[in-house]
């Protein structure tokens, strides 16, 4: 599983790193570092990852299945 | 159905609703018993997805989650020039609260920084200090009201120990926030004390910046001096435009957090399962805080603008009509969330949009979510126990601004 960010819609609300933190880390200004990138998923925070992505309140995280 | 005075031979935006849009007359600025305005909303959203409401000159209203945060990620089409959807010439500008993309970016950018996780987590020690000394200076008393006493002064002495000024002078901060707030929901009787206060306000910063103004060197933690050594598009940013945007977040920032902490406490206060339960699971505090922000929104709406002739869920929007994104709504609404209308204290994807969504997300959401969770840590810590010490219904300022209950007496048993 993968998690794709979306840079446009993302504004730095902090849902994802605050769910999974040990996949996820925020920038100098609240950013997710991973804006606009492809995140692979360990299997142990496939349920972290799953949470971060559904709490985005700008759907900015899309989840690729394997 | 008459809205407004049309032109001679002219169309008013009345005369624009199709058929299948609903009209409504909501004027949600009279305070009202708690929790009527999520009542309203819930019943608003099942009834339809847009209304078109004859309040004032008349404006669109958006009741589901959907809708509102297409039209929170639109800037485009929504503008932030007015947010008040009654009032679509505001006489105030806050920055960058009605600044519009591309220029936005700019002006967030600068404050951003500061509001920040990182920064926030700075202050935490602060914020558990003050938490602390408020709820042992209240503890031997057995009761108080938690709006005024303890919800109201927290977040006013953190946000000047974030922004690096004396907290001591939260003093005079609250009762200029109270007075504001009291006239700005649309009290007309109000309305020279919120004028007081506003110019209260402006001249505490007006006297900041001047002791500022000589310094050669921009002084560390500092955010007005931070503001003064700043540039935008090469050019300082002047005295008007950093007061404009030092008012804004006293208003923004101390009221909302103040109001969302006050729901928060009326459920622990009448849920002791889920008091016990955040105290046998500090983690499960900052979940908690989050599905307050969902199930307890203070923001009934939020108003945008239309900058551009648009067709928007089957309504003829055009350029200049306000529109009103239902947060309150949207916040419970079933077609996202499962049991909508429940406190779920570990709730997994919460996708709130108690902090507003798109380019002019709350700024202060990473401060605002620390002072609660400290709150309650520490509340708890001391007073694990308490109960509402009222007789009568609780009631909330209306949605014309921010909700706030109006008062919220609690007491607790006081060991000997």
């Amino acid at each position: 599983m993968k998690l794709e960010f979306d840079a446009n819609l993302c504004r730095g609300h902090g849902r994802c790193y605050t769910l999974a933190e040990d996949l996820l880390e925020e920038d100098d200004e609240g950013y997710v570092t991973a804006r606009g990138q492809i995140v692979d998923v360990p299997p142990d925070q496939v349920e972290d990852a799953r949470n971060a992505a559904g709490s985005c309140p700008e759907r900015a995280i899309t989840i690729l299945e394997d | 159905m008459t809205v407004t005075d049309p032109a001679p031979g002219g169309e008013t935006i009345a005369d624009r609703v199709p058929s299948g849009c609903p009209v409504v007359h909501l004027d949600a600025s009279p305070p009202l018993e708690a929790g009527s305005h999520w009542q309203k909303a819930n019943e608003l959203r099942e009834t339809s997805p847009v209304f078109f409401n004859t309040h004032a000159q008349g404006y669109w209203m958006f009741t589901r989650y959907d809708e509102v945060r297409e039209m929170y990620q639109h800037p485009e089409i929504f503008s932030s020039e007015s947010i008040t959807p009654w009032e679509p010439e505001p006489v105030y500008r806050f920055v960058p609260t009605q600044i519009d993309p591309p220029e936005h970016s700019k002006y967030r950018q600068l404050v951003s920084r500061w509001f920040a996780p990182n920064a926030v987590k700075r202050i935490e020690p602060q914020a558990h200090e003050v938490a602390r000394r408020l709820v042992t200076e209240l503890a031997p008393r057995g009761e108080c009201d938690v709006i005024t006493d303890f919800a109201m002064r927290l977040p006013t002495e953190v946000f000047l120990a974030l922004i690096g000024v004396p907290q001591a002078d939260a003093d005079l901060f609250v009762p200029w926030v109270e007075d504001f707030f009291a006239g700005f929901g649309g009290d007309l009787a109000q309305q020279e004390a919120m004028g007081a206060a506003l110019g209260g306000i402006r001249q505490y910063w007006v006297d900041v910046l001047a002791a500022r103004q000589d310094d050669t060197e921009e002084r560390e933690h500092d955010f007005v001096s931070m503001l003064l050594h700043s540039t935008v598009d090469g050019e300082p940013l002047g005295d008007a435009l950093i007061l404009d945007i030092l008012t804004v977040l006293v208003l923004a920032g101390l009221d909302t957090t103040r109001g969302q902490l006050g729901y928060l406490f009326r459920h622990l206060a009448e849920n002791p399962a889920d008091r016990r339960r955040l105290i046998e699971e500090p983690q499960l505090i900052p979940s908690a805080v989050e599905e307050s922000l969902r199930l307890y929104t203070i923001i009934f709406g939020d108003g945008r603008k239309v900058a551009q002739d648009t067709e928007f869920h089957g309504c003829p929007l055009s350029k200049g009509d306000m529109v009103y994104g239902l947060v309150s709504g949207a916040n419970r609404d079933p077609r996202v969330y499962d049991r909508p209308d429940e406190f779920i204290v570990d709730r997994r994807s919460n996708n709130h949009l108690g902090f507003a969504g798109g380019p002019h997300r709350c700024l202060g959401a990473h401060l605002a979510r620390m002072v609660m969770k400290v709150a309650v840590e520490e509340w708890l810590a001391v007073v694990p126990d308490f109960r509402i010490a009222s007789d009568t219904p609780l009631m909330e300022r209306g949605g014309g601004a921010m909700m706030a209950l109006l008062s919220l007496p609690v007491s607790w048993e006081v060991s000997a």
